[in-house]
């Protein structure tokens, strides 16, 4: 096991009981053990975020599939190819994420959409929630975030 | 041992300071988190994926920038874009804020402000890159001398 060191920094009991609490808090919030197999597919343009958000989900057992922009994204769920999750970013290359959104949820697509953005503005994320994404997420997308969604989606 | 024991040392420091300095926030922290037997590199791989975008689109946005023929914004805008959301999902905070500031000036259709903001991404960028590339070179001296690398919390 990785040894830990402290930092060296001085910190009261009372932080460190406060920290401790926060830090169990959190480990409870993002602990989660799937009893079905999901799967997700994940489209962003930048590959940095495609691939640790991939990253992210399959930490938790999910498998998925990455696409960088929405026609393949949109052509992927046309091919018949069913998914329990989407993470779909805003700004995509060829066919924005919007358009992919309207395109995917036209189709009689219901699962869970997941809009995931740098965008951070009210006005985007109406107009994300208005295409059809469930969820509006500002970047990063984190545990915090996904794991209450993968629990619903669980059905635990 | 005494050896890797000060490597390991100078490691926890070193992280610390990156905290510190708002080089990398919590999100770096986290990603850490997910490096497992299986996959024991994967932040150093993604930082060098992140790099090579980082760069290309600083690239991207210099050129645009010195367009005679007028500046066309709405490029800036997306690059902005890309770079603020990757900088977040990898922890690169100060890359993140100057994303922030850039875009301001980038909605105002600024171009002098732009060049400034452009100038600051880019040493936010260099700062982060060596820091990081320092950071796991002494993941790779503790490795290499038989350590672990410690968990900073």
């Amino acid at each position: 096991m990785a040894p830990t060191l402290p930092s060296g920094d001085q910190a009261s009991d009372q932080d460190n009981w406060d920290n401790g609490r926060l830090a169990r808090k959190r480990q409870l919030l993002t602990e989660i053990v799937l009893r079905n197999r999901l799967t997700a597919l994940v489209v962003d343009g930048d590959t940095t975020c495609r691939v640790l958000e991939q990253l992210l989900l399959r930490s938790y057992e999910v498998q998925t599939q990455g696409v960088d922009n929405g026609r393949d994204a949109v052509a992927l769920i046309a091919s018949g190819v069913k998914f329990n999750l989407i993470i779909i970013d805003m700004i995509l290359p060829v066919l924005n994420g919007l358009e992919a959104t309207r395109q995917i949820r036209d189709m009689g697509v219901h699962c869970k959409m997941l809009g995931v953005t740098a965008c951070s503005g009210e006005s985007e994320r109406q107009a994300f929630l208005a295409a059809g994404v469930d969820v509006f997420i500002e970047k990063p997308l984190d545990p915090e975030h996904l794991v209450p969604i993968l629990r619903e989606l669980d059905g635990q | 041992m005494d050896f890797v024991n000060q490597l390991q040392r100078k490691f926890i420091d070193y992280s610390s300071s990156l905290h510190r300095e708002g080089i990398v926030d919590d999100q770096f922290t986290q990603l850490r988190k997910l490096e497992d037997e299986n996959s024991p590199h994967f932040v150093m791989e993604v930082a060098s994926l992140f790099f090579e975008d980082c760069e290309k689109l600083i690239n991207n946005m210099a050129i645009a920038l010195e367009q005679k023929q007028g500046v066309d914004f709405k490029q800036i805008d997306e690059c902005i874009h890309q770079l603020k959301g990757s900088s977040s999902s990898i922890g690169a905070l100060r890359v993140k804020n100057a994303c922030i500031a850039f875009r301001s000036f980038s909605d105002g259709q600024n171009r002098e402000g732009c060049l400034r903001c452009l100038q600051q991404l880019s040493h936010e960028y260099s700062l982060l890159k060596n820091k990081l590339q320092t950071l796991f070179r002494l993941e790779k001296q503790i490795v290499a001398a038989g350590g672990s690398i410690p968990r900073v919390h």
